[in-house]
């Protein structure tokens, strides 16, 4: 479970949201919304312990998130980033192994069994595992997207943070990805994750934290945060809701100029 | 296959060791140098020639290769930078100002050694704490802290040189910047012995830091690593080897730069293969270079430094045109 108390957030001395409140417990796939720089990507990079919040406290477990050493914040809280920076000569298997640096003592070089375990189970999921020996430079921008994803699988923690994990994927990986992220969390971990697509999100995520300017808009189900009134007020732009058995969807309304 | 390769490079470096042996002044047949070294107290020429000159040399020499290839691949794995090479720290530039300046001065030679390394392992802290951010280091604030340091200890090496009236005086400036094992011995190796053991002690606990570091700074931290911490010990340990060699042979270009991509392209980039792999090349690089300096215009030297680029850098050239990436 992972508790944010009044939590401010800032990026770059500027301030960006403001007193959020939400409680989010194993076992729920939320997706984060908002339009860009409304400090999407700062909340989860509060939230996994890379920034400080401005003001108020996340506590995971009862624990202080910005209290606890980096290696034992690492085993409860993996951060998949959407930077895609990378110049060593790595291995798929080499990157997602590095997911199991928390579970080692600083004197601990061998992996163990329960690592090579854990790193062919990620790459399973990911569907990557026949990739395990290619360098990661030689893949494409949505296979490397899938490795990321598995390094976080690979830590094996109960909350997992991902910054737009289907920026790069074709639609068709992207809903596997999307897929496999709800049966993570159904299975019991607590799963976070900016999305962009709006219809995405509500197809998937048990909840939606829509982030507007500097407050939380709405932090609820999809059907009750897929409004036309809220999503204007988010992103400026007026949208037609319609609701489908499998929940509510959006299209904005717009006419090319 | 990666250990098979790593006992390879262990037995290149056991062969290179025992081959600069038999070279130098004059040259020994193997039969005797084995005899020699069986019998320390036999006596006789081969003996003394081997256990008082060659073997401090060719030790000094394996050492000196090994740490400054470790030191290379300390800095370019935690700057994930192949171009950076241990002297980015100014050590090399520091000590060889405030040798320069001692030798101006008329200071005596066996003072010079420890001289060097306080003022290497002191350019090491400024440049450090110029490029310090937070609590960590800054990356590019460190590459330019190092480079402008090491520019200003150049102008003043030049100066020293420029204003050095003795012939002899400037030639002892151009050895020790020109790399040279002439006249070490076993004293100047224990003078080093405990910052060479610090430093590589220090290298082996930055092992699964390395390894984190791979991925970049952000990523390793989301996994866990307190890559301040890190950072901290990394440069420790480089600046350590990078001193300590600089102490026992000048200035030796070039192996701490060329070695680590040289171990790479053996191994990969795990620093558990990598670092050994340096450590074995670096020494059998090192070695035989030395072995090649003090006996092809025998009885004089050739600086080590300027031999190693000569052979180096058309070798390193060579490997990478044949690289998989240039072939592609």
């Amino acid at each position: 479970m992972i508790e944010l108390q009044r939590l401010s957030i800032a990026a770059g001395g500027r301030p960006l949201v403001h007193d959020i409140d939400a409680l989010i417990a194993t076992g729920e796939f939320i997706a984060v919304l908002g339009p860009n720089g409304v400090g999407k990507t700062t909340l989860l990079r509060v939230l996994c312990g890379l920034a400080t919040p401005m003001t108020g406290a996340v506590t995971v477990e009862g624990a202080k998130l910005h209290d606890l050493p980096s290696a034992e914040r690492a085993r409860r809280i993996a951060f998949v980033t959407s930077d895609d920076v990378m110049s060593e000569a790595l291995t798929v298997r080499d990157v997602v192994a590095i997911g199991r640096f928390p579970h080692h003592a600083w004197w601990q070089w061998r992996s163990t069994e329960e690592d090579d375990a854990a790193v062919a189970a990620a790459l399973d999921a990911v569907h990557m595992r026949a990739f395990s020996d290619r360098l990661l430079t030689t893949l494409s921008s949505g296979e490397r997207q899938r490795v990321w994803i598995a390094m976080g699988l690979a830590q094996e923690t109960p909350i997992l943070l991902l910054d737009e994990p289907t920026s790069h994927l074709d639609v068709r990986v992207a809903h596997d990805i999307l897929a496999l992220l709800r049966k993570l969390a159904h299975e019991g971990r607590a799963v976070i994750c900016v999305l962009h697509d709006l219809n995405d999100a509500a197809a998937y995520a048990d909840r939606l934290m829509l982030l507007g300017c500097e407050r939380m808009l709405a932090f609820n189900t999809p059907g009750a945060v897929m409004t036309p009134e809220l999503i204007q007020s988010a992103y400026g732009i007026a949208v037609e809701r319609i609701d489908t058995p499998t929940g509510p969807r959006v299209f904005a309304s717009i006419t090319p100029a | 296959m990666t250990t098979f390769r790593l006992a390879a490079l262990a037995v290149l470096a056991l062969l290179a060791c025992a081959a600069s042996l038999l070279a130098g002044g004059s040259f020994l047949d193997a039969g005797s140098v084995a005899r020699a070294l069986a019998h320390p107290q036999s006596g006789g020429d081969v003996a003394t020639i081997v256990w008082q000159l060659r073997m401090p040399r060719v030790v000094i020499a394996a050492t000196v290769g090994a740490a400054l290839s470790v030191a290379g691949a300390l800095m370019q794995g935690m700057l994930r930078n192949p171009l950076v090479d241990p002297y980015l720290t100014g050590v090399s530039a520091g000590a060889a100002a405030a040798i320069a300046l001692a030798i101006l001065a008329g200071i005596a030679a066996p003072v010079l050694p420890a001289l060097g390394f306080i003022a290497g392992v002191s350019t090491a802290l400024v440049v450090a704490a110029l490029a310090r951010r937070g609590s960590g280091l800054d990356a590019y604030r460190l590459i330019l802290a190092g480079v402008s340091i090491s520019a200003f200890f150049s102008a003043l090496i030049a100066f020293a040189i420029a204003r050095s009236t003795s012939l002899d005086a400037a030639q002892q400036i151009l050895a020790w910047l020109a790399g040279s094992m002439a006249g070490r011995g076993w004293s100047d190796l224990g003078f080093a012995l405990p910052y060479l053991i610090t430093g590589i002690a220090l290298s082996a606990v930055s092992i699964p830091a390395l390894n984190a570091l791979r991925i970049g700074d952000v990523r390793a931290r989301t996994v866990g690593l307190n890559v301040e911490r890190a950072q901290w010990i990394i440069l420790a340990s480089s600046a350590l080897l990078a001193a300590a060699s600089v102490t026992l042979a000048g200035m030796v270009g070039f192996i701490g730069l060329i070695v680590p991509h040289i171990a790479r392209r053996f191994v990969g980039s795990d620093a558990r293969v990598t670092l050994p792999a340096c450590v074995f090349l670096g020494a059998a690089l090192c070695s035989v270079a030395d072995a090649i300096a003090r006996s092809i215009v025998a009885p004089s030297e050739l600086p080590i430094g300027v031999l190693l680029a000569f052979i180096g850098v058309p070798a390193f050239l060579y490997l990478y045109s044949r690289s998989p990436e240039q072939r592609a």
